[in-house]
C-alpha cells in the first residue's frame, strides 16, 4: 500500500470538512488549500492549442505583405500572407482567417504574449511552461492547468470527466515530454486528463467495449455485483480500498450508460453543423470540445496536434504549410464561437486560442539573444520551401479569448511594424494569463497544496496577477 | 474592518452583547422547561410564570441579536463559526418573536398548542447551540472539548524536551541542559506558530523571532521580551489576550495552548535563557547515530525478535494479540509481497498439505531464492525511487541513462544494501543514471541544475531527507540552510557551484562538504568523481544510522502498507515505535546489509502474520498518534495487478513489448523460461499508468493506491484489458468444453479458492450450458475487476 503525498493533502481537506462539522475555524488547521467563493465570470474552459508554434505575422498579427518572388531578400518578408480585415475598424487578420475576423466583434485579441526565455526555444519545455506554468523541470511533478481547474472546481456534471484533453496522440516523437505536462502530478490520478487522441472515435472512451452490445454490458454488469454480493470477503468487513474500488467502477458505468456519454458522439450533430466543423482531427475536436461543455465538462483542450517538424511547428514551407492550417482552424473556431453563443453558453465559457511560442523567418529567440540550434535560412530566396517563419520567436505572440466575461471586439497590446516585430506595449506571460483563467473561474490566486512541506501554488509562489483589462 | 472611529454608544452597546445573550438562553430555556409540565393540560398554574419568562425572553433575545449586530461591527470577527452564530442568533430572534406572538394568538382566539411548543422547544435548543458558537467565538473553539481526554489535542504536542512540571518552583536555578532544552521548545513554538509572519521571509512589525539577535531587538515599538519580566513583555502580553482580541498573537490561526503559554512565560521569567552554544534544533530531529536497544526476552511462543518488539509495543498500548492469518492469505501475501505474483492452484495445494511446522519460514526462503522473480516484483519499486524507466523525458536529447541492467543484477544477486548505496552515488558507466539525474536542454533554475538533483535525490531516497526547500533558499521546515544544500550539491559539481537564492546569483560559494559533518569530509578540491567516491564511503558507514533506518522503514513500508516512520521521506518524524526501528536498522547492519534478510525477518514474524487491519479513511493512515495493529490492508500494485491476470488468465504483454530482457543477460544456468512478460519490464503505458504506475521525472516512493474514474474506465472499457480478456477465453473455451469445470478453474486460478454455491449458481447461469467466448469473457472480468481479486487481505 502506497501513501503519497496527495492521500495526506486530502486527510487535510477532510480533516478541514470534519471540523467545519465540528465548529473548529479552518484556520486553525494546517489549510492545504484556501477555498474562497469568488466571484466568476465563467464556468467551462475551452483552450484551443495551436501546437508547434504559430507565427503571429502569418495570422493575427499581420505585418507588411511580400508576395513571393524567386531571388527574393528574405531579410524583407515580414507575412507571406495578404492581411484582411476582421468585423473590427483598422484590425486585419492574415489572410484564411476571416471566419474567425468576423466573430472577433465577441472577443479579445491579444498581440502581446511574451513566452518565457529558457536559453534554447523548445516546444516541450515550452509547452510545458505553458500548461503547467512552472518552467521544467521540477522537484515535484506540476499539475497541467486542466488538473488544477479540475481539482479546485470539479465537473460541472458528476458523470463527464472534468479535464478532457483531446486529439494529441503521445506515440510521436517527443511524446514522453508532452506526457510530463499532460498529468494532474502531485494533484494526483483522480484529475489527470481524460485523452481523446483522435474525435472521430472518441466515442470508443465512452461506451462499452467495442463490440459489446449494451445489452450484454447491462448483463456483464449485473453479474459483477451478484459475484460480489455473494462474495465471501464480507466478512472482512468494508475497508477504504474495496469501497473506492467499488465507487469508481459504479462511477464508470455511470458514465457509460449515461445519456451524457452521447457528447462524445459526434454522428447525432445535424450534418450542416458537423460538416463546418469537419476540416480534419482538430476541428472534430473543437466540435467535441462544444458537446462537452454543453454536457458539463469543466476543462476541454483540443490541440492541432504536436508532432516535430508537423502542423504548426514549420520547419519548412511555412507559407504552404501555413494554408493548410489556417483551412483546419478558420471554420471550426468561429463556429464555436457562433454556436456557444447561440445557445447562450458563451458567456459563461472561457474560450483561448494561444500557441507555446510564435515564429519568424531570420530571428530565433529574443531579438537580442542570439540562440544556438537555428533553422538554415538563405538570404536570398530561391525556393518557396524557404518562404515562410521557420525559426522559433519568443518576442512576441498572439492569443484569442471569448466568452467567459472576456471584453468584446478589443486588442490587447501591440507589436512593432518592423522586423523582429516584437512586443512594443502591454507585453503579458503566462502567470498573467494562468491567472486571468483562474480569476474568471473565481480560483482564489493564493490556492496552493502542501507538498513535501513546501506550498505548490496554481501560480509560482501564488504571485500571478490577472489582466483585469482584458475582461468586460 | 471599519477604519474611522464610530460613534462611541454602538460600541459600547455591542460590548453588552455577550451579557445581554444570557437572558435569552436561560428564560427561553427555562420557559421550554416549564412548557415540559404543562404537557398534559396547556392552563397549568405555570402558565403565567411560562408567559411572562417568554415575553422578556423574545424581547431579550431581539436586544442581544441587535447588541450582536453592533459588536460584529466594532469587533474584528470572522470566520465560519461567526457566521453560523450569527444566522442562528437572527432567526433565533424572530422565532422567539414567533413564539410570543403565537401565544397571544392562543390566548385571543385558541388552538395552535402544538405549533406552539414545537418552535418553542425549537428556539430553547436554538438558543443554546447560538450560545455555545457564541462562546466558541470567545474562549477558542475547543475551550470545552480539549479538556476531555479524548480530544486530540489533548496530547501534547510530542517530544517537548523541557519538562516544566518537574520543576518545582519558580525560584530554582535551571541547569545548563534545563536552559537549553527551554529555549528549545520555545523556539519550537516560535518557528510552529510564528515564523510564518515574523521570520526570515516576512518580518511583519520589523520583528523577526528567528535569531538570537533579531528576537532580543524587538519590532518597530521596541523590546518584546524583557527578560525576567514577562507580565511587562509585549510577546507575552499579546499571547496571553483572548481569542477574540484583535491583538492577540499569533493574528492568524490557533491562539497558542495553555501549556505553550506557560512554558514561554516561565522561560521569559527565568532571564529568557537563549545559549548561543546549544546545538540549533528546533524541529524534531532524528538521531543520526545506530542505536541497538537490548531485545526483550524471548517468550514461550514469540521468538522473532520483530515479535518481541511489537509485544512489547502492543504491552505498553493495551492491543491484544490477534491470531494468525490462515494459509491461504498468508500465501497470497507472501507471493505478492516477496515476488509479485499470485500463487498457483497447485501452490495453495501444497502449502495447505505441507505438514512441516516450520512451513511458513521454509516457504518465505524458497520464493526469496527465485531470484528473477524477486527481481522482477522489486525493480518496480526501485524503478520508481530511482526514477529509472525505459522510455521518457530526456532520452531523445541523450540527457538521461537507463540504469536497468546494473539495477536488475542488483537485484538478483542481493547486492549487499551498502555496496547497492555506494555505486549509485559514485558509479560505474551502468549505474551513473541516478545521480546523473536528466539534462533539458537550455537553462533551468539554479535549484533543478544537474547536480542539486543529485544531491536532492540521494538525500531523498537514501537519508529520507527533503532537501528541495533548502536548494532554494533558507528551509522553514527543517534547520537546514541554503548553503548545505549547496556543500552537498558541490559533491556532485566539477567546478563549486555558485550560491543562487530563489534563482539569483548571490556571487557566493560554499565547498563541498557533508550534510552531517560527524560522517566525515569531502576533499572539496578533488574531481567530482572522487568527491562522490567519499560521499559513498561516508554514507555507508555503520555510524550512518539514517541510511539503514531508511531502507528498513522502506521496506517495513512496503510489506505493512505504513511505514514506521511516515511519509517515508521524512525519516525525522517521530516512529510510532523507536526501538523496533532502531533494532531493525542494526540489526540489518550487523547482517551484512542482506535486504533478503530482513525482508524475511519481516515476512516471518508473527506481527506480519497478524490479520490485515481494515480503514474507512485515509486519515487513519497519517494520524500523528497511529497506532500499530498489524499490516495495512493494501491493494494490488499496477504491475501486480497486470501480472496476476497475465498469469491467471492470458498474458497482458508480448516478448515484442520487453524493454528489458534479463533471461538474456542474466545467467540463466536453469534455462528458466517465463511464461509471460513481467509488467515490470515494460514501457509504462496507458493501462499501467491508470493503475498508478509513475511517469518517472521524479523520485516516487510511494503509489497513489485510491481507485478513481479514469482507471475504472481503463478497466471497464479499456482496450488492453478487453483484448487480453477476449484472447483468454478464446483460449479457455478450447480447453474446457464443461462449464462447471471452467468456473472452479478460474476461481481456483483467480482467487486461490472454490466458488461458494451461490457464486457458484450465478457464474453458472451467466456461462450457461454451453458458454460461448463472450460469456467467458464477461465473467473473467467480473472476477478481474472484483475487490477479492485486487485487495490483499
Amino acid at each position: 500500500m502506497y501513501w503519497n503525498r496527495r492521500e495526506f493533502l486530502k486527510n487535510t481537506s477532510t480533516a478541514a470538512l470534519a471540523a467545519m462539522a465540528g465548529g473548529i475555524p479552518l484556520t486553525n488547521l494546517l489549510t492545504s488549500c484556501n477555498k474562497k467563493n469568488l466571484h466568476s465570470t465563467a464556468d467551462t474552459v475551452i483552450l484551443l492549442w495551436m501546437a508547434g508554434g504559430m507565427a503571429h505575422t502569418e495570422t493575427f498579427d499581420p505585418k507588411r505583405y511580400t508576395p513571393f518572388t524567386k531571388g527574393m531578400q528574405a531579410n524583407s518578408v515580414l507575412s507571406t500572407f495578404k492581411p484582411m480585415p476582421t468585423v473590427l475598424d483598422g484590425i486585419n487578420f492574415s489572410e484564411g482567417l476571416q471566419s474567425i475576423g468576423n466573430v472577433l466583434n465577441k472577443g479579445t485579441l491579444i498581440r502581446s504574449y511574451m513566452a518565457a526565455d529558457m536559453g534554447s526555444i523548445l516546444h516541450s519545455r515550452h509547452q510545458y511552461h505553458w500548461h503547467t506554468c512552472y518552467k521544467p523541470p521540477q522537484s515535484v511533478s506540476a499539475p497541467h492547468i486542466g488538473s488544477w481547474i479540475a481539482k479546485e472546481l470539479g465537473p460541472l456534471n458528476p458523470v463527464i470527466p472534468a479535464f478532457v484533453d483531446i486529439g494529441q496522440r503521445f506515440t510521436l516523437g517527443e511524446g514522453e515530454e508532452l506526457k510530463a505536462f499532460h498529468t494532474a502530478g502531485f494533484l494526483g490520478n483522480e484529475f489527470g486528463p481524460f485523452l481523446v487522441p483522435d474525435p472521430s472515435s472518441g466515442l470508443e472512451s465512452v461506451q462499452p467495449p467495442v463490440g459489446m452490445t449494451s445489452a450484454r454490458f447491462e448483463k456483464r454488469n449485473e453479474l459483477y455485483h451478484d459475484l460480489i454480493s455473494n462474495s465471501p470477503i464480507g466478512e472482512f468487513g468494508s475497508d477504504y480500498q474495496k469501497e473506492s474500488l467499488k465507487r469508481s467502477m459504479e462511477q464508470a458505468y455511470i458514465l457509460l450508460r449515461s445519456p451524457e456519454a452521447k457528447a462524445f458522439d459526434l454522428s447525432l450533430e445535424p450534418k450542416h453543423i458537423y460538416d463546418v466543423y469537419n476540416t480534419g482531427k482538430f476541428g472534430l475536436g473543437c466540435l467535441m470540445a462544444r458537446r462537452l461543455a454543453e454536457q458539463g465538462a469543466r476543462f476541454i483542450s483540443v490541440t492541432t496536434e504536436y508532432e516535430p517538424f508537423k502542423n504548426w511547428d514549420t520547419h519548412d514551407n511555412g507559407y504552404t504549410r501555413a494554408i493548410d492550417m489556417k483551412k483546419q482552424i478558420d471554420g471550426p473556431v468561429a463556429q464555436l464561437i457562433k454556436d456557444l453563443e447561440r445557445t447562450g453558453r458563451l458567456d459563461r465559457t472561457l474560450v483561448i486560442l494561444a500557441s507555446e511560442f510564435s515564429r519568424d523567418m531570420m530571428v530565433e529567440g529574443r531579438p537580442d539573444a542570439k540562440v544556438p540550434e537555428q533553422v538554415i535560412q538563405p538570404d536570398v530566396i530561391q525556393d518557396i520551401k524557404n518562404y515562410g517563419m521557420h525559426r522559433h520567436f519568443t518576442g512576441a505572440g498572439s492569443m484569442l479569448m471569448f466568452g467567459g466575461g472576456i471584453k468584446k471586439g478589443s486588442v490587447y497590446g501591440k507589436t512593432a511594424d518592423e522586423r523582429p516585430c516584437k512586443t512594443i506595449e502591454n507585453p503579458i506571460v503566462i502567470d498573467q494569463v494562468h491567472q486571468s483563467i483562474y480569476h474568471a473561474l473565481g480560483i482564489a490566486p493564493d490556492t496552493n497544496y502542501v507538498v513535501e512541506k513546501r506550498p505548490f501554488y496554481t501560480t509560482p509562489d501564488g504571485l500571478g496577477k490577472p489582466v483585469m483589462e482584458l475582461f468586460a | 474592518m471599519t477604519t474611522e472611529k464610530a460613534f462611541w454608544l454602538w460600541e459600547f452597546l455591542g460590548r453588552l452583547h455577550p451579557l445581554a445573550v444570557h437572558f435569552p438562553v436561560s428564560l427561553l430555556l427555562l420557559a421550554a422547561i416549564l412548557e415540559l409540565f404543562t404537557l398534559k393540560s396547556f392552563q397549568s398554574k405555570f402558565r403565567p410564570a411560562i408567559n411572562v419568562l417568554i415575553l422578556t425572553g423574545a424581547v431579550s433575545a431581539i436586544i442581544s441579536a441587535i447588541f450582536g449586530w453592533l459588536l460584529y461591527q466594532h469587533g474584528d470577527y470572522n470566520g465560519q463559526i461567526l457566521k453560523i452564530h450569527q444566522y442562528l442568533g437572527f432567526i433565533m430572534a424572530g422565532l422567539s418573536a414567533a413564539v410570543l406572538g403565537m401565544l397571544y394568538l392562543i390566548r385571543t382566539r385558541g388552538g395552535l398548542i402544538g405549533a406552539y411548543r414545537i418552535v418553542l422547544f425549537t428556539t430553547a435548543i436554538g438558543v443554546s447551540a447560538a450560545g455555545h458558537f457564541g462562546a466558541s467565538l470567545t474562549h477558542g473553539d475547543n475551550f470545552l472539548s480539549s479538556t476531555l481526554p479524548w480530544d486530540k489535542d489533548y496530547e501534547p504536542v510530542a517530544a517537548r524536551q523541557f519538562n516544566l512540571a518537574a520543576i518545582k518552583s519558580d525560584s530554582a536555578k535551571l541547569t545548563k541542559q534545563q536552559e537549553m532544552e527551554l529555549n528549545t521548545d520555545v523556539r519550537a513554538i516560535f518557528a510552529h506558530n510564528c515564523y510564518q509572519c515574523h521570520g526570515a521571509e516576512k518580518m511583519k512589525g520589523d520583528l523577526r523571532l528567528d535569531g538570537k539577535h533579531m528576537a532580543f531587538k524587538g519590532g518597530e515599538d521596541g523590546a518584546v521580551i524583557l527578560p525576567g519580566n514577562a507580565s511587562n513583555s509585549e510577546l507575552y502580553k499579546r499571547i496571553s489576550l483572548a481569542q477574540d482580541d484583535k491583538h492577540v498573537m499569533p493574528g492568524k490561526g490557533k491562539k497558542l495552548s495553555s501549556t505553550d503559554i506557560a512554558l514561554i512565560q516561565f522561560w521569559i521569567n527565568k532571564g529568557a535563557p537563549w545559549p548561543d552554544d546549544g546545538k540549533q534544533v528546533i524541529f524534531r530531529v532524528a538521531k543520526l547515530e545506530p542505536r541497538n536497544p537490548a531485545l526483550p526476552a524471548a517468550t514461550s511462543n514469540l521468538s522473532n525478535p520483530v515479535d518481541l518488539w511489537t509485544n512489547k509495543y502492543f504491552a505498553k498500548n493495551n492491543i491484544k494479540w490477534a491470531n494468525p492469518v490462515n494459509d491461504h492469505i498468508y500465501l497470497k501475501r507472501i507471493y505478492l509481497d516477496i515476488i509479485g505474483l499470485v500463487p498457483a492452484p497447485s501452490d495453495f495445494d501444497r502449502f495447505a498439505n505441507d505438514t512441516r511446522a516450520n512451513k511458513r519460514e521454509l516457504w518465505v526462503r524458497e520464493l526469496l531464492n527465485r531470484k528473477d522473480d524477486y527481481a522482477m516484483h522489486w525493480l518496480s519499486f526501485w524503478n520508481d525511487a530511482l526514477r529509472n524507466d525505459y522510455t521518457g523525458t530526456g532520452y531523445i536529447t541523450g540527457g538521461r541513462f537507463n540504469i536497468t541492467n546494473w539495477l536488475y543484477q542488483s537485484l538478483r544477486n542481493n547486492k549487499p544494501y551498502d555496496q547497492f548505496v555506494k555505486e549509485l552515488i559514485s558509479p560505474t558507466e551502468a549505474s551513473k543514471g541516478f545521480v546523473a539525474g536528466i539534462r533539458w536542454r537550455g537553462v533551468v533554475n539554479a535549484s533543478q541544475k544537474n547536480e542539486m538533483q543529485a544531491a536532492q535525490n540521494v538525500s531523498q531516497v537514501f537519508l529520507g531527507l527533503n532537501l528541495k526547500c533548502n536548494s532554494c533558499h533558507n528551509s522553514f521546515i527543517s534547520d537546514w540552510k541554503l548553503t548545505d544544500a549547496y556543500a552537498f550539491a558541490n559533491v556532485f559539481a566539477d567546478s563549486t557551484l555558485e550560491i543562487n537564492r530563489c534563482d539569483k546569483p548571490t556571487g557566493k560559494y560554499v565547498d563541498a562538504g557533508m550534510l552531517w559533518k560527524q560522517l566525515g569530509t569531502i576533499n572539496s578540491k578533488a574531481s567530482s568523481a572522487e568527491k562522490q567516491r567519499e560521499l559513498a564511503e561516508n554514507l555507508v558507514q555503520p555510524a550512518d544510522g539514517r541510511l539503514y533506518r531508511t531502507i528498513v522503514n522502506r521496506i517495513w513500508a512496503q510489506m505493512m502498507g505504513r511505514g514506521i516512520v511516515e511519509p517515508v521521506d521524512v525519516m525525522d518524524n517521530a516512529p510510532w515505535d523507536q526501538d523496533l526501528l532502531d533494532w531493525m536498522a542494526f540489526n540489518f547492519v550487523a547482517n551484512k546489509a542482506d535486504l533478503k534478510e530482513l525482508i524475511y525477518q519481516i515476512a516471518t514474524s508473527r506481527t506480519y502474520q497478524l490479520p490485515s487491519v481494515a480503514f474507512k479513511e485515509v486519515s487513519f493512515v497519517s494520524n500523528p498518534n497511529y497506532k500499530f495493529r498489524g499490516m495495512l490492508r493494501k491493494r494490488m500494485s499496477a504491475e501486480q495487478l497486470t501480472d496476476a491476470v497475465s498469469s491467471v488468465i492470458s498474458p497482458v504483454f508480448v516478448e515484442n513489448d520487453m524493454k528489458y530482457n534479463p533471461i538474456d543477460k542474466a545467467l540463466n544456468k536453469d534455462n528458466v523460461k517465463y511464461p509471460f512478460v513481467r509488467a515490470s519490464l515494460v514501457a509504462n503505458n496507458e493501462f499501467l499508468t491508470a493503475l498508478g504506475r509513475p511517469n518517472r521525472e521524479t523520485v516516487a516512493t510511494s503509489r497513489d493506491s485510491q481507485a478513481n474514474l479514469l482507471q475504472a474506465l481503463e478497466l471497464t472499457n479499456g482496450e488492453r484489458l478487453t483484448a487480453v480478456l477476449k484472447q483468454g477465453a478464446q483460449r479457455w473455451q478450447g480447453q474446457y468444453s464443461d462449464p462447471n469445470l471452467l468456473i472452479k478453474e478460474l476461481y481456483s486460478r483467480a482467487l486461490g479458492r472454490l466458488p461458494s454455491e451461490k457464486e457458484f449458481a450465478v457464474a453458472k447461469k451467466s456461462l450457461g450450458m454451453s458458454p460461448n467466448t463472450d460469456a467467458i469473457q464477461d465473467l473473467f472480468w467480473a472476477v478481474v475487476v472484483s475487490p477479492e481479486f485486487q485487495i490483499i487481505y
